[in-house]
């Protein structure tokens, strides 16, 4: 009978612990760690070419705007007075823990792949009632949008997670693939492509940057870990910043907000660095 | 009679214009014409998205002439690096490329001179010159770069370089500065792609993105012995 008892007991003091366990070994780990945790296991010299920036992540300035974004994400919004916890970004209505590294995704809705900002101005226009020339929907750019602070609240609850954007539908796989023809398609008057600047040999610089290349998942998870503090721009960027100053330096045309193009680019670029740890928010050059 | 022959023509022609208003309008609206993705190959899905769904500024006017389009638009040497994705390419293809790049090739009327060095620094060392887009660069306000540094070594003695082509530092020291090796130059300048099939290098001369005169200076810049590139070079900063 005691022995039983004490069975029981010693039971639920282990299911407690495992409890008490599970809620504390929750990552927790904050980007600055991630990103040594990368450096430390290749010693890559695009990891590693700023001993400033390194220093300067605990004081990322991007933490204001995922407070700000916090708080905007919360807040009933937009003639239809909602809040965005009834946006679907990929994991269910209001569920941001662990979307973004699942992005971009398929919707059913739309019937199209969607990154994060498309998806934001998808919800703030059709849930929140927001018209399209809302200047809380229209600036896209600067730390002061709604946007960026929107994007860099809901990214950073997928800090230190893997990517692992699905490629179940045919869709995601379709655009996946056509962006992998973007990244390596030369065009215009330089006869540049994405590729020109990221796959070479890790280390290979433009002027003094070290360049991240798309072959090595553990420089290309940081290279795509958006949003980021551009310390050069004094401004929080996005994906979508990124890659249209990539088209500007290219001189190929200018790549347009939302544009299908760059969502078929952004689930090639996603997928490259699947299984790599998302460093969010980062802080960059 | 005639009257009523007239009104049948009048008659056709109004049908005519009723039927093909229609055909016109949805040709116009081509962009947003429904097209199932999943049934494009991977390179005919990339060119619809590049040209069938606004992704792009198409019609922005552009500093050479024409809009934005054309420079979506690849040529043969575009479209064949393309699909290598950095592997090397077939000999037949190689040979053929090799080819057009040569006949591409058109050389100063007075021969193939040095320009002036520090000329040619300027335009080694800036980036301006036909970016589009959100910020249009103005070739009235800045004259146009090569952004040799981006990707090169050049003056021993500049630390921001980059190392996506080789090291210049010393060039002309190194390898003197006779015809030939102005031919040669001024080739590899001007289409890069007669020597290194494929290369990243744009093809400066061909594409027009820099004047022969251009050219001719920044070969000063190169081989001149009073250039820093070469001024500056001692035989051992050259392993930098």
């Amino acid at each position: 009978m005691i022995v039983k008892y004490s069975i029981a007991v010693l039971g639920l003091c282990l299911g407690l612990i495992g409890v008490i366990g599970a809620t504390y070994a929750e990552p927790s780990k904050a980007p600055e760690d991630v990103l040594q945790g990368l450096i430390d296991e290749t010693q890559s010299p695009y990891l590693t070419q700023s001993e400033q920036n390194l220093m300067m992540m605990p004081d990322n300035p991007a933490y204001w705007l995922e407070e700000d974004g916090k708080a905007l994400f919360h807040e009933k919004r937009g003639p239809n007075k909602v809040s965005l916890e009834g946006c679907d970004l990929g994991k269910g209505p209001g569920v941001v823990k662990g979307a973004y590294v699942e992005l971009p995704r398929y919707f059913e809705d739309t019937g199209k792949v969607m990154d994060l900002e498309s998806r934001l101005v998808y919800c703030m226009t059709e849930l929140q009632g927001f018209a399209k020339d809302d200047p809380a929907v229209k600036k896209r750019h600067g730390s002061s949008s709604d946007m960026m602070q929107l994007q860099t609240y809901i990214a950073a609850q997928s800090n230190g997670m893997a990517w692992k954007p699905p490629l179940d539908h045919p869709m995601e796989k379709a655009m996946r693939d056509a962006g992998e023809v973007l990244f390596y398609r030369r065009a215009g008057m330089s006869d540049f492509s994405c590729a020109t600047c990221h796959t070479n040999p890790s280390g290979t610089r433009i002027r003094a940057s070290v360049l991240p290349n798309i072959n090595e998942p553990e420089e290309w998870t940081k290279a795509i870990s958006w949003p980021a503090e551009r310390v050069g721009h004094g401004n929080v960027r996005s994906s979508q910043h990124r890659m249209r100053g990539c088209y500007y330096q290219m001189r190929q045309a200018g790549l347009q907000s939302n544009a299908e193009a760059a969502m078929a680019l952004m689930t090639f670029w996603t997928d490259a660095a699947r299984g790599q740890p998302a460093i969010l928010p980062d802080l960059k050059r | 009679m005639m009257f009523k022959r007239y009104f049948i023509v009048l008659g056709v022609v109004l049908i005519g214009c009723l039927v093909s208003v229609p055909v016109w309008a949805e040709e116009d609206s081509g962009a947003k014409e429904e097209v199932d993705y999943t049934t494009l190959s991977p390179e005919e899905l990339a060119d619809h998205l590049i040209f069938k769904t606004d992704s792009f500024d198409l019609e922005q006017d552009v500093q050479e002439g024409g809009t934005a389009r054309q420079r979506m638009e690849q040529d043969k040497l575009q479209k064949v690096c393309s699909q290598l994705k950095g592997r090397r390419a077939g000999q037949e293809e190689v040979q053929q490329l090799h080819a057009d790049a040569r006949a591409s090739i058109e050389y100063p009327e007075a021969g193939i001179e040095l320009g002036d060095w520090e000329k040619g620094n300027e335009i080694a060392r800036s980036g301006y010159g036909y970016r589009i887009g959100h910020k249009y660069d103005s070739h009235k306000k800045n004259s146009v770069g090569g952004n040799c540094y981006a990707c090169h070594q050049m003056d021993p003695e500049e630390i921001t370089f980059g190392t996506i082509g080789p090291s210049l530092a010393g060039y002309g020291k190194l390898r003197g500065n006779n015809e030939a090796m102005r031919q040669y130059v001024y080739e590899v300048i001007y289409n890069p792609h007669a020597y290194f099939v494929c290369t990243h290098m744009p093809r400066f001369g061909e594409s027009g993105f820099l004047t022969q005169d251009d050219i001719l200076d920044v070969m000063a810049y190169l081989l001149d012995p009073a250039s820093p590139v070469n001024a500056n070079f001692q035989a051992d900063s050259e392993q930098e």
